[in-house]
This record gives structure tokens, C-alpha cells and sequence, in this order.
């Protein structure tokens, strides 16, 4: 037992208090006169003793307030006796089931095989009785027992340890042990079967980090060896015209000589090019393949190698293709502003393999046309919209589509703008008596669409209609703060805004190279759904299937082996889906959006450069030592350790006393003159009568 | 008006003028017994009598006689004088008051209200204070100014510092100065053992006194409530001791019941008249006490 503010024990000296008060100023008592004590007989003295008694209770409770109250400053503690004192531990017995963990360790099958052979081992000499727990370690820790002492249960756990495309993270281990090691307070003897790849150290080697009671015993499989893989291809997520395709394979060797490789395209299932790679020693070669005849779709695509090493598995990279027609833009038009539609498709068609084509019409004919068949709704200075127009305009925007609008002169008019529904207040014209022309004042240049378009630097913007976003995001403002281009999201689909139009009259934008940026990152922001997400990724990316505005919306997902991955909870309320097996998933994301991943093992896995030694020595040195006991480390364990407070109790015991107290003091403090109120009451009523 | 409620020691203590205290009660208590203000004390009728040869005729009620042709005389009672002689104890224990009045206040009170309704009836009245020593005499006397000596002798009896009470000593001297038959009026506490009391004013009822002992005590004597223990002191003797509430409301009871018993039953037993006086209680009932004595006197 201990305390933290010993010095407020001082104020024991308080106790004398109640002392005084009790036992020293009651022989002060004034004397009351009577008339004769010729009654009365010396044996009254016990009565005192009487009345000493009838105060001890209260002359105890006062004593014990003021023992409470400094005890309750002084916060005293006990100090548990810590489990490393009594000699306890649990054995924690991790096993790497990460990716390169599938690499061949010669006749005892794959590293994998030989480190659950090495932890059976292992489990079989804990002693009966000791508390054991196995887990499983890739991109995350997954506890396969409780802390349990049945030996058989700990042997099929390790039996049990399945192999994954995961990427082995040792900073999560470590994580994991600091957490077990903080929830438990008793000591930690880890045994690691692992391959203990350098690529599976965290960037920071304090995240290595063990706490003081927790001892690391490295049993390492494998080791290093030759290993090659494909590492990146790049490819068009979609492709328009076959024939223009280019795809690009890097091919990487680790720990290996210079060596001839054969790559191999594959689309489908089916073989389409060949061709041989040099790669020199610990290097890396490209090769590219031009053209793929893809069908319309998502194409499962391939690029192989013929390896012949240790790790199979990345001896072949997966990607995806989609082979689609260009998305449809619709540009609606009155006709006032026809430049403004040169400069738009200019600006849209730049592009060699353009994704997008533009159809204009009349507000009219846009009213009653199909919107969904349209990537993207264009609104160019609109003065007025067809009835329903807006509504069907909404309609397809909550349903996913998106509608880029122009304000100009003509749509200054409007109360309030299409769709959007933020108020227009006034049109804001630059002229001879003020400022000649307005810049772009900020910009989020971190948006998708405004990235290349270098802050609009020198652009000259004469007019702009000004809306106050109540519901919109402001991306760029005028440098009088009028806003320039806004966002908001409606549904599942976006409304862009820009303040101005599209032509040379109202700026001089689309004279200037951010124009065609503009246009192409706006169209393809809006024309993709929003933020595109990669459809080639390595195991463990999690894939959004939801925003949150589309909650009953159902998301589907099917594994490499084409079964459903999602129960039917999952599919209307999941947000998210982890990827952690490789192989192609078809995803269906909530606003309907379908599309193929492709998903690869991290290649860092296939480097199989062991660590260093006295690395591995360090990040035990960070924890204890199994054989010393409690050292220096051990002390700064028990300091850390959290001590007992009883201060929450020595409050409770001090209200509790102080409430008996007030009670007795009313019982015997009360004034000698003082009646209850029955009695008083009775009083009263016999000095009427 | 009533009268009365000036009969209340707590009122009559705000009253600093004796001799108004004595009228103010005096005459409180008679309206009290009387409806009608026309009935004088000194005056007041007895009966009629048949005259009798020799019987002076101004007594002759010469109305009746127009009215029935027989003579009959008037008698009134104030025609009879008596002594009486007023013995005020001013030991210190009569200074003890538990509430507004203290007992030497109330039996100063009662002195002069008896002086002062003996003055009314041509009584020769006289004061005698004592404590163990006789501290001021006022002989018994019907002449002019001897009101206003007994009133004085009587504001002026003030308990001195270790004033005891003692019988003996001054009761030996009484029997000097109380010559003539008449009524003593004895008031004190009687803190004494009621053998040593009785024996000790029991020889002035020899020469044919009407004895009448006041017993003045405090509510608080007679039933003390105690809360807590208490230390009391003996006023007179100067004596300490713890009291606890238990003895007070049983022991201390017990005793001073038979104590009042005693003295009560032992100067029925001498042919003297005890009247035990609570000062929480109004003056009519010790006046009443008296009248009844001066009644039997006639």
C-alpha cells in the first residue's frame, strides 16, 4: 500500500479536534444554580459516564471524517501483485499464413506446412496446465483459441491455420501483443513460426515495439531464395478500339541471377501473345504487348510467366479490361450560345482514345428523351427548363446520373438553379467603373476535376451568376468570393456548377489550355460515377459498395470461385467488401454500377530476403528476456502498471460517515430549550383554552 | 377591565412599584369574588341580631325597625382586629427562578398583597425578614404611614451573597418580638427537613397564633426536565454535582413529593395551615388562603 500525496497525511493532526471539542471543552460546562442539592446524591457521577458514552459515538464518527478526508487527499493505493510476480505467463504460438508463405520448402511441402509442423511440435512441450493461445498472422491478426490450456484444441488451431494471399504485416503481430499484454497484465512468451521477410516489417521500427513482460522466439522457415514475378502491368481500364491497346508488363527478380523470361498475355482463358523478357540479376524487364482484342465487357486479362521457382503464386498478374462504346454526353442547348458548343466538344474530343461522345439538343427534345442512356447531362445557359424537365432531371441524378450545368446571362433569370436547387441571388459583372475583370480568388485543386487546371491562372472572368451554396460545396471562388464552381451530391449521382458559361463572352477560358482539362476531368468525374475506383488492386483493398445515401440500395459481389460473397444483410447495408483472396470479383456497388477487380498479391511478398539478425534481435530486445526474470525492465513494468486507487471509496465511506454524523449530532446537539413541533403545537392550544 | 389577569406573577413582575402591586392584586382578587363594588371590606355586613338590652342603639337599623316594629342591629366583620405578622425568608435559594420571576420576587409579591389586605381590614400588620438572621422588623401597628414602612421593609429584602436558611436562630427571636395573638404568616422555600421546620415555628402557634406556612417553590423544583446530564451548584452552599436527566425525572421526584408531603402532614398535625405556592401560578390562591385563616380568626 502506498500514497501519492503522502504529505496531506498531515492532516491527521486535524483528530486532535474532535478531542479537544469531546473530551477537553465539556469540563468547561457552566454550572446551572438550583436551589438546594439536599436531594441529590453523589452517585449521579455515573450518570456522566452515561453521557460520555452517549457522545462516543459521535466524538468516533468525527474522528473517522477527518482520518477519511485526509486519507481521501493522500489518495492511497494498493499495488497488485502482478502476474509476472507469480509467475505466470501465456504462450502465444503465431504462425506467418501469409502469401509468400505458399512457397515450396522442398519435401515437407510449402513453408507454410513446415511451420505448422514446427508449432505442432512446439505445442506438444507446453507444459499441462500452462495457458496457450494460437493465432494466425497476415495482413491481420486473426486469434485462432482463447488463452486455453487443452493441448488438443491448440494443436487442431494449428493444424487449422489456412493459407492466405495476405501480405505478412509485423507490425500488426507486435501491435496484437501489446494489446493482448495490456488486456491480460501477465507476460508474454511468443514463439513466431514465420519466413520473416524483410518486406514484412513496418516502416517505422517503433511500431516493432513489445511491452516489457512480452518475450519473442524467432523460428524461421525457408530462407532466402531465387524468386521472379510479374510485378505491375499497366492497361486501360477500358477499351475503346482494340487496336490501339497498349500493355505493359514489369517483370522482377529477387534474389536471383540474370535469367530469360517468357511472358505470356492471356485474356480470357486464351493465349494471345508471347514474348521473351531478359532480366538481369536482382532486376527488373518490360515488355509490352500492343493490341487486345477484347470482347465488349469485362475481360479477365493475365500476364504470365514461366518461372519455375519457389512461389508460383506470382508468377501471374491479374488485371481487367472493360471493352465498352464512348459514353453518350448530352449537351442541351436554346441555341443563343452555339460557340459555347464548339468549345465544348472540342475540348471533350481532344482526347486520342476519347471515352466520351457529345449529342446536343434542344431543351424540347431533352425533356422527353431517355436520360439514363447519358453519362452525363450538360445544361448550357438555360433561361428556362420544359415542364418536367427538372424533375426527370432529378430523377436521374438520384438514380446515379450527373448533370453539369453553365450559368450565364439567359439562366440568371432563374430563381433558384436546375436541380441543385441553391438560390441565384444576382449576376456579378466586371465593367469600366470597377474591376476590369475577376481571377480565381481559391480552388481546391485536390478535386479530381480542377487538378490539372493550374488555379485558372491569367483567366479572365468578366460575369458570373451568384448562387449562395446552402446545400452545395464551393470548389472555387471568384477573388470577390462569388462562387465559381460548386458540387453537390444528390442520391447517388452529382451536380456540377459552374458559375459562368462556356463560351468567350462571359470569360475567356476556353481560350486558355485549362480549358480542355477542364472539360475532360469534369466529364470523366461526372461521366464515371464519382471518384473512380482501381479495379486492379492487391489482396486486402477494400471496395466501397455504398454510399450513404443509398442504404436499401443492394450491392452484389461474387468471389473468384463466383459465389456470392455477400449474405442478404450484408448486401443491402455492407459499405465496404475486403478483397483478400486473389483472383477476378465482379462487383455490383449500390447505384449499379457493375464492374470486374482484379485481385493480386501484394508483390512484396515475393521478396523473400530474410531478416537480418541482429534486426531480429532488436525487436526482441524491446520486450524481456525469457531467462533473466525481472530486471531493470521488469521495474518499469510494475511502475507503469496501473496501482489501485481507493480513493473512489474513501469518498463514498467519507459521504456515508459525514450523513451518520449530521443525524447523531441532531440527536444530541439539539438545544436544551428547543421542542419538537407536536409538542409546541400542544402548547399552543392548552394557552388558548 | 379585567383585573384579574394582573394576578399573573409574570405580569405583576413588570410592575415596579410595590405598593401598586399590592393594590393591583388586592383589588384584583376582590372583584374576583365579588360582582357588586359596594360591598366594602371594612364595612362588609355579617348578619342581623335581635337588640338586647345594653346594646348600643347607633347599631340599630332603624329601617327594619320602621318596616316590622322590632329592633334588630347590624353587625359588620371589620369590626374584629387581629395582628398579623408577615415572616419573609431571604435565604439565597428563594433568588432561584426558573422563568420570568424568581421566587423572592413572587413572595415579595405575596407579602405586600397580604400586608396591603390586612392595611384594608384595620389589621395591625408586621413584617419580619430573616435568613439565618432576622435582617429587618417592622412591629405589628394600625398607625398612619405603617403601610408604606412594611412596603418599603419588603422591596427593600434582597437575598444576600450566602444568605442560608437556618429556623433556629431566628425563630428564637420571633418569640420575643410576637407578644400578642394573632396570625403568622410564614413564607419561604423550606429547604430544611420538615421536623427541623415544624419544631422550630411549631412553639408560635403556643400563644394562640394562626400559623399559615407559604410554601413558595419554582415548576422547576417541583418537577425539574432535565435533557441532558447537567452540573447544578447549591446556591447557597455553593455545592457542585452532575445531574442526570433519569434522576431528576424519578429519584429527585420521588423526594421532593414526600419532602412536601411531610411538611404538609406535620403542621396539619401542629394545627398550622401549609399551602403549597407554585410561582407559575397566579396570587389569588394564596390571598384565598389567607382569607379563609382571617375568616376563622373572627
Amino acid at each position: 500500500m502506498g500514497f501519492f500525496s503522502p504529505w496531506f497525511l498531515g492532516g491527521l493532526l486535524a483528530v486532535g479536534l474532535p478531542v479537544w471539542l469531546h473530551l477537553l471543552k465539556r469540563h468547561k460546562t457552566d454550572p446551572k444554580p438550583f436551589p438546594s442539592l439536599m436531594f441529590f446524591e453523589h452517585r449521579e457521577q455515573s450518570s456522566v459516564m452515561h453521557r460520555r458514552l452517549d457522545y462516543l459515538l459521535l466524538f468516533a464518527l468525527r474522528m473517522l471524517m477527518l482520518i477519511l478526508l485526509a486519507l481521501l487527499f493522500a489518495e492511497p493505493y494498493f499495488r497488485v501483485k502482478s502476474a509476472k510476480e507469480l509467475g505466470q505467463k501465456i504462450v502465444v504460438v503465431a504462425v506467418d499464413n501469409s502469401a509468400s508463405m505458399r512457397a515450396s520448402a522442398g519435401a515437407s511441402g510449402t513453408r507454410l506446412d513446415q511451420a505448422k509442423s514446427q508449432a505442432l511440435s512446439f505445442v506438444g512441450t507446453i507444459p499441462q496446465g500452462q495457458k496457450s493461445q494460437v493465432i494466425a498472422l497476415s495482413s491481420q491478426v486473426q486469434a485462432l483459441t482463447q488463452q486455453v490450456t487443452d493441448q488438443g484444441e491448440l494443436k487442431a488451431a494449428v493444424s487449422s491455420v489456412p493459407q492466405t494471399d495476405g501480405r505478412g504485416s509485423f507490425g500488426e503481430l507486435s501491435r496484437f501483443l501489446r494489446t493482448l499484454n495490456e488486456s491480460t497484465k501477465t507476460p508474454l512468451e511468443v514463439h513466431f513460426y514465420s519466413d520473416l521477410q524483410k518486406t514484412g516489417m513496418p516502416p517505422g521500427f517503433a511500431d516493432l515495439r513489445l511491452d516489457p513482460d512480452t518475450t519473442i522466439q524467432f523460428h524461421a522457415v525457408g530462407g532466402d531464395a531465387p524468386n521472379w514475378t510479374v510485378e505491375n502491368v499497366v492497361a486501360p481500364r477500358q477499351v475503346f478500339d482494340p487496336k490501339k491497346v497498349r500493355i505493359q508488363a514489369t517483370i522482377a527478380g529477387y534474389n536471383s541471377p540474370a535469367a530469360k523470361k517468357n511472358a505470356t498475355l492471356v485474356l480470357n482463358g486464351k493465349t494471345l501473345q508471347s514474348k521473351t523478357v531478359d532480366i538481369p540479376a536482382n532486376g527488373r524487364g518490360q515488355v509490352e504487348f500492343l493490341g487486345l482484342d477484347a470482347s465488349y465487357g469485362f475481360n479477365k486479362c493475365e500476364v504470365r510467366i514461366d518461372a519455375a521457382d519457389a512461389l508460383a503464386a506470382d508468377d501471374h498478374y491479374y488485371f481487367s479490361v472493360e471493352r465498352a462504346d464512348p459514353k453518350k454526353v448530352l449537351f442541351v442547348d436554346d441555341g443563343r450560345r452555339p460557340i459555347a458548343q464548339t468549345y465544348f466538344r472540342a475540348a471533350l474530343e481532344a482526347a486520342a482514345d476519347a471515352p466520351f461522345t457529345l449529342e446536343v439538343q434542344r431543351p424540347e427534345s431533352a425533356a422527353s428523351a431517355n436520360l439514363t442512356n447519358y453519362a452525363v447531362v450538360v445544361l448550357n445557359d438555360l433561361a428556362t427548363l420544359p415542364n418536367g424537365f427538372n424533375d426527370s432531371l432529378t430523377r436521374y441524378v438520384m438514380g446515379g446520373g450527373s448533370v453539369f450545368i453553365a450559368l450565364g446571362p439567359a439562366s440568371a433569370q432563374l430563381p433558384r438553379v436546375p436541380v441543385d436547387d441553391d438560390a441565384i441571388e444576382a449576376t456579378r459583372y466586371a465593367d469600366r467603373t470597377g474591376d476590369r475583370f475577376l481571377v480565381v480568388g481559391d480552388i481546391d485543386t485536390g478535386h479530381p476535376a480542377l487538378k490539372s487546371v493550374e488555379r485558372f491562372d491569367d483567366v479572365k472572368f468578366y460575369q458570373a451568376v451568384h448562387v449562395t451554396p446552402t446545400k452545395s460545396r464551393v470548389l472555387a471562388k471568384l477573388g470577390d468570393q462569388t462562387p465559381l464552381v460548386l458540387e453537390r451530391q444528390i442520391g447517388e449521382g452529382k451536380v456540377f456548377v459552374f458559375t459562368s458559361t462556356f463560351d468567350n463572352n462571359s470569360n475567356d477560358l476556353p481560350r486558355h489550355a485549362y480549358w480542355v482539362p477542364f472539360v475532360q476531368q469534369t466529364v470523366a468525374y461526372l461521366g464515371g460515377g464519382g471518384a473512380e475506383q482501381p479495379v486492379n488492386v492487391t489482396t486486402g483493398t477494400y471496395v466501397e459498395l455504398r454510399t450513404g445515401d443509398s442504404q436499401s440500395a443492394a450491392a452484389e459481389v461474387m468471389d473468384p470461385d463466383g459465389h456470392r460473397a455477400l449474405t442478404l444483410e450484408e448486401a443491402t447495408k455492407a459499405r465496404t467488401f475486403p478483397l483478400d483472396r486473389e483472383g477476378f470479383y465482379e462487383v455490383k456497388t449500390a447505384n449499379g454500377r457493375h464492374s470486374l477487380m482484379a485481385v493480386h498479391t501484394d508483390r512484396r511478398e515475393s521478396d523473400f530476403t530474410v531478416i537480418p539478425k541482429e534486426t531480429l534481435d532488436l525487436w526482441g530486445a524491446t520486450g524481456g528476456t525469457a531467462t533473466e526474470g525481472p530486471g531493470p525492465n521488469g521495474q518499469q513494468g510494475d511502475e507503469q502498471r496501473k496501482p489501485w486507487n481507493l480513493a473512489p471509496y474513501l469518498l463514498i465511506g467519507l459521504v456515508v460517515v459525514s450523513l451518520v454524523e449530521s443525524v447523531v449530532a441532531n440527536k444530541y446537539l439539539r438545544p436544551p430549550g428547543a421542542v419538537d413541533g407536536k409538542h409546541e403545537a400542544a402548547r399552543r392550544v392548552e394557552t388558548t383554552v | 377591565m379585567n383585573l384579574q389577569r394582573f394576578l399573573d406573577p409574570s405580569v405583576l413582575a413588570g410592575i415596579s412599584s410595590l405598593d401598586l402591586i399590592a393594590k393591583t392584586v388586592v383589588d384584583g382578587f376582590i372583584s374576583g369574588l365579588h360582582r357588586s363594588p359596594d360591598f366594602g371590606f371594612s364595612q362588609e355586613f355579617a348578619e342581623y341580631r335581635s337588640y338586647a338590652p345594653g346594646d348600643d342603639l347607633r347599631h340599630v337599623d332603624w329601617n327594619v325597625f320602621a318596616r316590622t316594629e322590632r329592633a334588630y342591629l347590624k353587625r359588620y366583620r371589620g369590626e374584629t382586629n387581629c395582628q398579623v405578622n408577615v415572616l419573609l425568608d431571604i435565604s439565597k435559594s428563594m433568588q432561584y427562578g426558573s422563568r420570568n420571576i424568581h421566587k423572592i420576587e413572587y413572595a415579595r409579591f405575596l407579602a405586600a398583597s397580604l400586608v396591603y389586605l390586612a392595611h384594608l381590614q384595620r389589621d395591625a400588620a408586621g413584617l419580619i425578614v430573616f435568613d439565618q438572621e432576622v435582617r429587618f422588623f417592622v412591629p405589628p401597628s394600625t398607625r398612619q404611614g405603617q403601610l408604606h414602612r412594611l412596603l418599603h421593609g419588603i422591596d427593600q429584602a434582597e437575598p444576600a451573597e450566602q444568605a442560608r436558611t437556618d429556623y433556629s436562630k431566628p425563630f428564637a427571636h420571633l418569640h420575643d418580638f410576637l407578644v400578642r395573638r394573632g396570625v403568622v404568616v410564614l413564607i419561604s422555600d423550606f429547604w430544611e427537613q420538615p421536623k427541623t421546620i415544624i419544631d422550630t415555628v411549631s412553639p408560635l402557634r403556643f400563644r394562640g397564633n394562626e400559623l399559615v406556612l407559604f410554601h413558595v417553590l419554582d415548576p422547576e423544583e417541583i418537577h425539574p426536565k432535565l435533557k441532558h446530564s447537567v452540573l447544578l451548584e447549591d446556591l447557597e452552599s455553593g455545592q457542585r454535582m452532575e445531574v442526570s436527566p433519569d434522576y431528576a425525572s424519578h429519584e429527585y421526584k420521588t423526594k421532593i413529593d414526600a419532602h412536601i408531603e411531610e411538611i404538609s402532614s406535620l403542621a396539619k398535625g401542629q394545627g398550622m395551615d401549609y399551602f403549597l405556592v407554585d410561582t407559575s401560578r397566579p396570587l389569588d390562591a394564596a390571598l384565598r388562603e389567607y382569607l379563609a385563616i382571617r375568616t376563622g380568626r373572627m
